[in-house]
């Protein structure tokens, strides 16, 4: 059994900014996760980063655009929270050594993002995610944190309403071991791996968001996901928004810059969810081809395109075998960010004692029904930053929890058990496909009850096949046949919140749009909704919460047109 | 493009009690198009054929650098490998972990090693005398093009050096090494400069362009030495058989216009030292594996002069540059 003041689990971007912050408050602080942190999915972030540098802009402009963008139903405050550290946040990233894009005289550069009334994102090339993680790992080397690398957290272990800590296994050794802990901060990450095509890595697995749902704590607003316009036809890989950013045009099969009819203003750079059901209504009403329709950047030229745009060519060229330079790239809309998550006060702390939570893993929330790109590595930034602050003035005062043997032991248990099965249940990855496939018909851009109800229906039965499915590797060692059955857990547990949650959600807002409820309806469902699980009836209890508004006439709720 | 069924032929292993490795090679057949990447044939087979198999991935999309391994010989990330570049004239290609660093099972290697080195170069911006209070919009050329690493491992595990010397630094760290010290923020680049030319530092590389070759992500990590040797030398450092030896080659070939090689190595480590890097030298030739751009031969030094000539007249600095992220 170890024991630390503060286990941050999940080294992304949320997480490392989190420990930096809180060992400068000289606690004792310890991180783990289940790939090594430079394989953390903030390293596929391409676009940048949002903040108001430039002494033209300003963080009410930001704010304003990202409640607007939430489609009014993200917090008010912690948004006004965000945007005013923002500008802070990004050059204490550049202190720190992240070589961002500059100008001529050295400030760094920016680029025009969806739905922004400025060009206020930040980047570097098009890999703005991998060097931020590259430098914040930099400095929890420099601190000389500890991680426990390659360790899955397998239990959140709550004991008398109160966090002791978590259960992990080790995926080098094949061992269960303990982390107690004063607080257990969960930076974890999104579920992209719900959808069977999403722009998310294979360890986005919403383990934090799952575990933290089994052990008492609440999620937010789970029917919210984010189908971003540009992922690969075939793979689901991103393409980034800088792209369009970069004036790129989004074609149809016929060539039509389809864009002009559904947002005349902002064209392709309206906000996500507008620009993801245009694509979708040009694919089901025919203009599509093979399910995709086109990214133009012919017009950008090669130069422009090697310089600004890099990764995305290399991309388009290995996973679609076309050369952006001469064709169109196939793309569509695919599963990419959840707003949802462990539900959070304004500084990350949960309603459960020792529990916080930060990053795509939390929903404190400040993007509502649709995030704004750019705004989420600044989300992981910023609200990781604010967790390790607040933990870090607040730990000394805390009393350490004693985590039960017989919890390591519980978790042992359920592991020998599924490693004893019989090879007669189906494999995990059969659960996953099914599940995905279901998520991605029926539970997408536009929903619709029938559909919705479909999905819904499935969940019994993956639920059943959960208890006999089997493992082919029975070994103790890295064992990721293991690591994914556990895991499959999780992802049907968090899909089934989704499906209720959009089953429930009699409106279109922001991401969830109803083909059957095509107007937002302020006066019943400006609201957030709150998932629980009712381990008694082994199922999911809802409940609503008011948005937190600060009384700005600015924010109040309007037609939403870009 | 239509489907053609392609034999992954894999290299199983598995560690037994007593610590020693029990490898096995497994064929799978998998259909799917030349496009396909590698990485999506082992999640096929991982599904759908044999849940044991063991690798690491993630992102996908050749960013993360988890899933390097050795696809047809040569170390690849599994996810950015068409199926139909790699195979043979029967559709078959082979598989097996990457090299240098320790298996644990199958495809996934110990990455301890790896890491260790690069946290051996402090990894990390200092403060210190020697940071630039401004920097310009130039400022990150060079940085720009070594931070496209994302550690994946490709280049250490093709890496000659690496081969033959656990305690050489490698490639990446190096690569690493030279974004701080080209970094004008950087407070220690001439303390950096010191400890890099000690041994098993930037003098080990054998300049055998592997990891130039191999790198996914067009680091050239070469490169990035040969310019840390550079640096080194103006700052100073030449009290170490590389720059030594560095100079005792300039002055061959530009007093007598060849190199006196039987010389060479005594005058760069001494008697002692040259009879102690024989061991080495042996272990490369045997390898087959002093490659470009040096041929095979070094009978020709005429060759080697031109080369030599050429790189005289064109620094490789230039060519380093990143071409992307400076916005017009
Ligand atoms: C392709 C792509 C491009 C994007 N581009 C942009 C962009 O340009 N701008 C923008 O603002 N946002 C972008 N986003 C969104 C943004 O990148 C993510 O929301 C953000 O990086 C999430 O960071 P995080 O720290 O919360 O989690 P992650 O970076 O996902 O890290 C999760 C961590 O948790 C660990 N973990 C998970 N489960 C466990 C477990 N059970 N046990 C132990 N450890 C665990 C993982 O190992 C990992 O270290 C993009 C997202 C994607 C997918
Ligand atoms: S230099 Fe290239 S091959 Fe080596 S670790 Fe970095 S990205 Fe990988
Ligand atoms: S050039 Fe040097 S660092 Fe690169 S692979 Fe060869 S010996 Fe290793
Ligand atoms: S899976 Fe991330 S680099 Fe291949």
């Amino acid at each position: 059994m170890y024991s630390h003041d503060l286990i941050i689990v999940g080294a992304g971007l949320a997480g490392m900014r989190a420990a930096v912050e809180a060992v400068k408050a000289g606690v004792n602080v310890a991180v783990i996760s289940k790939v090594h942190p430079l394989r953390s999915h903030s390293c596929a972030a391409q676009g940048g980063i949002n903040a108001a540098i430039n002494p033209k802009d300003s963080w009410e402009s930001h704010a304003y655009d990202t409640v607007k963008g939430s489609d009014f139903i993200g917090d008010e405050d912690a948004i006004e929270l965000m945007c005013k550290e923002a500008g802070n946040a990004v050059l204490e990233m550049d202190r720190m050594g992240t070589p961002f894009s500059r100008l001529e005289d050295g400030l760094i550069a920016q680029r025009p993002f969806g739905a922004a009334s400025f060009d206020r994102t930040c980047y570097a090339a098009d890999r703005t995610g991998q060097v931020l993680l590259h430098t914040l790992w930099e400095q929890l080397v420099k601190a000389g944190v500890q991680v426990y690398e390659e360790c899955q957290i397998l239990k959140i272990s709550e004991v008398d309403g109160q966090v002791a800590g978590v259960v992990a296994y080790d995926i080098k050794k094949g061992e269960v071991f303990g982390i107690q802990a004063k607080v257990t901060l969960l930076c974890t990450g999104g579920y992209g791996r719900v959808f069977l095509t999403s722009t998310n890595a294979t360890a986005s697995t919403g383990d934090g968001m799952a575990l933290a749902y089994r052990a008492g704590a609440t999620l937010a607003d789970m029917e919210f996901v984010q189908f971003h316009p540009t992922g690969l036809r075939y793979s689901g890989i991103l393409v980034t928004e800088g792209a369009r950013g970069e004036g790129g045009y989004l074609i149809n099969d016929e060539g039509d810059r389809f864009m002009t009819k559904y947002a005349p203003n902002k064209l392709e750079l309206a906000s996500r969810d507008v620009v993801a059901r245009a694509e979708q209504t040009e694919i089901l009403e025919g203009r599509g081809r093979d399910g995709a329709i086109f990214l133009d950047l012919r017009h950008l030229g090669a130069k422009k395109i090697n310089e600004r745009l890099p990764q995305v060519r290399q991309l388009a060229r290995d996973l679609e075998g076309v050369d952006p330079v001469y064709t169109p790239i196939p793309v569509r809309p695919t599963a990419h960010y959840s707003m949802g998550g462990i539900r959070t006060d304004k500084y990350g702390a949960t309603i459960l004692p020792g529990l916080w939570a930060a990053g795509e893993s939390a929903c404190v929330s400040v993007h509502g029904a649709n995030r704004l790109g750019g705004n989420s590595l600044l989300d992981t930034i910023v609200f990781g930053y604010i967790a390790g602050r607040e933990l870090g003035d607040k730990l000394g005062g805390m009393d350490m929890p004693t985590l039960p043997e017989s919890e390591v032991q519980g978790v042992k248990d359920q592991i020998s058990e599924l490693m004893d099965r019989p090879d007669k249940g189906v494999r995990p990855a059969s659960i996953r496909e099914r599940l995905g496939e279901a998520m991605n018909s029926y539970v997408s851009v536009f929903r619709h009850p029938d559909n919705i109800q479909k999905a819904s229906d499935l969940i019994p039965t993956l639920r059943q096949d959960l208890t006999t499915m089997h493992l082919d590797d029975k070994s103790k060692v890295f064992n990721v046949d293991l690591l994914r059955a556990l895991e499959m857990q999780n992802l049907v547990d968090l899909a089934e919140t989704i499906i209720a949650g959009a089953m429930n959600r009699t409106e279109s807002r922001g991401a969830h749009s109803r083909v059957d409820f095509p107007d937002r309806d302020d006066e019943n469902w400006r609201k957030h909704t709150i998932t629980k699980w009712d381990n008694d009836a082994q199922t999911t209890a809802f409940s609503y919460e008011a948005v937190r508004t600060v009384g700005k006439d600015a924010y109040k709720p309007a037609v939403r047109s870009y | 493009m239509s489907d053609q069924v392609y034999t992954l032929r894999i290299q199983r292993n598995t560690r037994r009690d007593d610590g020693t490795m029990d490898t096995k090679w497994d064929e799978f057949q998998v259909k799917a198009t030349p496009l396909t990447p590698v990485l999506n044939l082992l999640e096929d087979v991982k599904g759908n054929q044999d849940g044991s198999l063991t690798f690491r991935q993630s992102c996908r999309s050749a960013i993360c650098g988890s899933c390097a391994m050795r696809i047809g010989g040569k170390t690849r990330l599994a996810c950015k490998t068409q199926i139909g570049e790699v195979v043979d004239e029967n559709n078959t290609v082979q598989i097996t972990a990457q090299q240098n660093s320790p298996v644990i099972k199958d495809l996934a290697v110990d990455i301890t090693k790896f890491f260790s080195k690069v946290h051996q170069i402090k990894p990390f911006l200092q403060e210190g005398s020697e940071s630039a209070e401004e920097v310009d919009d130039t400022a990150f050329d060079q940085v720009n093009h070594v931070t496209q690493c994302i550690m994946c491992a490709c280049c250490y595990s093709d890496c000659t050096m690496a081969e033959v010397s656990d305690e050489f630094v490698g490639p990446a760290a190096l690569a690493k090494a030279f974004r701080f010290i080209s970094d004008p923020r950087e407070g220690k680049k001439s303390d950096r400069l010191k400890v890099l030319s000690n041994d098993h530092g930037i003098w080990s590389c054998a300049r055998c362009t592997m990891c130039v070759a191999v790198c996914p992500k067009d680091v050239k990590p070469m490169e990035a030495i040969v310019k840390l040797r550079t640096r080194a030398m103006d700052a100073g450092n030449m009290d170490n058989y590389g720059a030594k030896h560095a100079q005792a080659f300039h002055g061959d070939i530009t007093s007598s216009g060849s190199l006196n090689e039987a010389l060479i190595l005594n005058r760069t480590l001494g008697v002692v030292g040259a009879l102690g890097e024989m061991g080495a030298a042996l272990h490369l030739a045997k390898k087959g594996k002093i490659p470009s751009p040096f041929p095979h031969k070094i009978e020709n030094l005429d060759e080697v002069q031109a080369i030599y000539n050429e790189l005289e007249k064109n620094p490789l600095d230039v060519e380093t540059k990143a071409e992307n992220a400076v916005p017009e």
